[in-house]
């Protein structure tokens, strides 16, 4: 039994990594598997320290590398654990051969992704360039803002993974350096109540390994004859219906926790002061607060400009981002990663193919900011929307704007 | 079902036709040195070589066929061909029916005498120091195994004259169904053990872990069993490839942390599977599709690396090479391993010549293997943490090494400065793995 309610304030002021821990405690997996990388290492230091003290009962391997790591609790979940792990940057990348296959074995794994920017050149500071490299592997993936919404969506993403329309795995991300050790207050679910919400392990009823019903898991598939190519077909399918299942279900779960817990959480995307806005900022993560209050600004001396966050990436909330875009006449996307072969951020482009499906055409620009740790401040977000503003008088600016290029 | 009954083997080129054996017999049988009355008899000898008249045990006895009187039959349980003196009517038939001398007539107690097997204990071959004769009892085996499940399906594909698939069955009978079988790709998938679209090749849960991760997936599905109070055994058939070169990082974690597994792995020195490419298993002087032979390159240019020695040195709670020309060996060490699997990690080494890929007729696997040990190019032996090393089947005077060279046509290019080269590496392998052995009765 973990003991979360009794061993734990309901009020602490935390980072997100410990924020995340509690998260991974109140959800009560079977097998954790642990391999440090910057800037996650204390996430999982606080994990282990949780199982040492008995908070969390699961089972600790520490293992030699983070391919291992995901290759281990594959193995559990097939035996039947709820898992979680946690990884960043290039342990991403090492572990990219199991992280590719998660998703088609349908394990309903959770695991944060303490996002980093990319090597080389080499640094160990926050970016979102591993996360959005990975972003058609097929997990699901959320942004998180804030401290709490850390803490909460690791709760939600257990639930989210585990219902049987979805079956997929989940990263919830946080920026590094910016959540993983941004220290603000955190309210603590009760442990009961939080039991009761994610609700009993359901990981291996579709496949398994286990002597009481043998299977083959994961027989050679496909082929140009025989049943192979209509099968493989039927397989890639289904994790696409599972990807449109998960639209519905963030949703519901995230207003399930609002009536349990009494905090709202945007589920797919938020929409900040965008109902008279005839432009549009789009951020993602933990800049999105700086950029609110450069919004804030931008309207007290009378611009109409409104902000779009996104919050789930992947299944991308194709309508939800067109409608929400729907009246404005020029956008401005913050990225805080790269997408090289088309010299502008990932959502950017994914911005205006959202659009571009329901046959709006909308002048655009990319801002990208915010690599190896850079920050991204109102100043910053200021600048963008005054672009953004010459952009929708039809003054279009050379894109990409890289925002911290003469910081 | 048939059963198979133990036998005597009789190797020529091992006897001088010293007589030890007629002797013993003799003593064993009539109480005198009388050799006339023994119950096998040297044919032979010298530049032409020996012969043996010996009773083979057949199956189907012609002196038993031959016989009037029903004297003669093969017993059900033994398998020996007795012979009962009360109801012999002493026609001689059965010494004409016998095509192998394996029955004549005693002159002093006036009947026919023949071979018996001493009870299970033959004194001829105890007697033999020319390892001339051995006592084969490898029916035993057989016949354990046969009353044992096959679990996997029939008809897998591996190639002619491939051992793996004798080894897999072989492995998993022993095992049993309380198992999970984790089979990388290479091969043993590639003959059908985890099946294609939904259908599968095994009775037992099976999968296709990754070529890099089966140690790691197996110590993760241990865990959760484990924590579920449920006993299964984690087993792993995989080639050298998941074995040496990508899959050794998991596997160097999961023998370092004792992760409870069977790790067997079925060594034909390369990605034979996927068109003979070589891997950290192929051994010097080799031809395969990546270090081919030409003007410029004469086959692999380095030594193997001995995935066994470095699981010694992991200090696996048991490690062990094996070959499948002595299953008795091989099953002995499956036992311990099986064992050890319950509570820590063991590590099995397989070797498997390949036909296929390593050119040579499918029908001579077996005499591959042999002639493997023979030459000490293949060492049997095993490691426990109490005992250190110990050579199970150690050999005296090793044969040269060209006599296992000139079998595989993978070698076909080398000259004697390849050979010599392999000689060397060869007995220094020998040498280093005696600094592990324990000292004998120590």
């Amino acid at each position: 039994m973990t003991h979360v309610a009794t061993n734990a304030p309901r009020v602490i002021v935390c980072d997100g990594n410990q924020a995340a821990a509690w998260g991974v405690a109140l959800a009560k997996p079977d097998v954790v598997a642990v391999y440090p990388i910057t800037p996650q290492s204390s996430l999982v230091e606080y994990v282990s320290q949780f199982i040492a003290d008995g908070t969390l009962t699961a089972t600790l391997m520490n293992v030699e590398g983070e391919h291992s790591v995901l290759s281990a609790l594959q193995g559990a979940m097939l035996g039947g654990a709820r898992t979680y792990t946690a990884t960043s940057g290039p342990g991403l990348a090492f572990m990219f051969e199991p992280y590719m296959r998660t998703p088609g074995l349908r394990l309903p794994m959770v695991m944060s992704l303490v996002t980093r920017d990319g090597i080389t050149p080499q640094c160990v500071w926050g970016g979102q360039q591993d996360a959005m490299t990975v972003r058609d592997v097929g997990w699901i993936q959320i942004y998180c803002e804030t401290v709490q919404e850390v803490l909460d969506t690791t709760l939600m993403a257990f639930r989210i993974a585990e219902h049987r329309d979805v079956m997929l795995p989940v990263n919830v991300c946080h920026d590094g350096n910016y959540l993983s050790y941004g220290v603000s207050r955190l309210e603590i679910p009760d442990a009961r109540q939080a039991e009761a919400f994610v609700g009993p392990t359901d990981v291996n009823w579709h496949t398994a390994l286990d002597p009481a019903r043998p299977m083959a898991v994961d027989p050679l598939t496909g082929g140009a004859g025989g049943p192979g190519p209509a099968l493989f077909v039927r397989y890639r399918k289904s994790l696409c219906a599972g990807m449109e299942a998960a639209l519905r279900v963030i949703k519901e779960v995230h207003a399930d926790f609002a009536d349990r817990f009494g905090r709202h959480h945007p589920a797919l995307v938020e929409a900040y002061r965008l109902d008279d806005a005839d432009r549009a900022l789009v951020t993602i993560g933990s800049m999105t607060g700086a950029a609110k209050d450069a919004v804030d600004e931008a309207r007290a001396a009378g611009t109409r400009v409104g902000l779009l966050k996104i919050k789930t990436v992947r299944p991308f909330p194709v309508a939800a981002v067109a409608d929400a875009l729907s009246g404005v006449e020029a956008i401005g996307v913050i990225d805080r990663a790269v997408s090289f072969g088309w010299n502008t951020g990932p959502m950017h482009q994914e911005v205006l193919a959202a659009l571009a499906r329901g046959g709006r055409v909308v002048p655009s620009l990319g801002f990208i900011g915010g690599l190896a740790g850079a920050d991204i401040t109102a100043e910053h977000v200021a600048r963008a929307i005054f672009d953004v503003g010459r952009l929708r008088d039809g003054q279009a600016p050379a894109g990409p704007v890289w925002l911290n290029e003469t910081d | 079902m048939g059963r198979s009954f133990d036998t005597i083997r009789f190797r020529a080129e091992a006897c001088d036709a010293c007589g030890q054996c007629v002797i013993a017999c003799a003593r064993a049988k009539t109480g005198t040195d009388d050799t006339s009355r023994a119950r096998l008899q040297i044919l032979g000898g010298g530049t032409e070589g020996a012969e043996l008249a010996l009773c083979r045990q057949c199956t189907d006895p012609q002196c038993a066929a031959v016989c009037p009187s029903a004297s003669l039959a093969k017993d059900p349980d033994s398998g020996v061909v007795t012979w009962e003196a009360e109801t012999c009517v002493d026609c001689l038939l059965c010494t004409v029916g016998c095509a192998y001398g394996g029955i004549a007539s005693d002159p002093v107690a006036g009947h026919v005498a023949k071979c018996d097997l001493c009870d299970g204990a033959p004194e001829c071959v105890a007697a033999c120091d020319r390892g001339a004769l051995e006592h084969v009892t490898a029916s035993r085996l057989y016949n354990t195994q046969h009353e044992r499940e096959d679990l996997f399906a029939p008809g897998l594909s591996a190639c002619h004259g491939c051992n793996s698939e004798l080894l897999i069955r072989h492995t998993m009978r022993h095992i049993g169904r309380e198992t999970v079988v984790a089979a990388p790709p290479g091969c043993i998938p590639g003959m059908g053990v985890v099946g294609y679209n939904g259908q599968t090749g095994c009775k037992v849960p099976v999968f296709h872990p990754l070529l890099t991760n089966t140690a790691a997936m197996l110590a993760g599905l241990k865990t959760q069993y484990a924590r579920a109070g449920r006993d299964v055994t984690m087993v792993a058939l995989a080639g050298d490839g998941g074995t040496v070169d990508v899959g050794f990082q998991s596997l160097s974690g999961a023998a370092a942390r004792n992760d409870p597994m069977l790790f067997i792995c079925v060594d034909n020195e390369g990605y034979m599977n996927t068109g003979m490419q070589a891997s950290g298993s192929t051994s010097y002087g080799s031809w395969t599709s990546t270090t081919p032979v030409g003007e410029h390159m004469q086959g692999k240019s380095g030594d193997a690396k001995s995935l066994p020695m470095l699981m010694m040195m992991h200090n696996g709670a048991y490690v062990a090479t094996a070959s499948t020309a002595f299953l008795e060996d091989y099953h002995e060490k499956l036992e311990k391993a099986y064992a050890t699997a319950q509570h820590g990690f063991a590590y099995l080494h397989v070797y498997a010549p390949c036909p296929t890929g390593w050119r040579f007729p499918a029908a001579l696997t077996t005499e591959v293997c042999r002639r493997q040990v023979e030459t000490n190019f293949v060492t049997l032996w095993e490691y426990t943490r109490d005992g250190g090393l110990r050579f199970t089947r150690p050999v005296e005077g090793r044969r040269p090494i060209g006599d296992y060279v000139e079998m595989i046509g993978k070698y076909r290019h080398l000259d004697q400065t390849h050979l010599d080269v392999i000689q060397h590496q060869v007995d220094e392998r020998v040498a280093f793995l005696r600094r592990f052995a324990a000292p004998a009765g120590g």
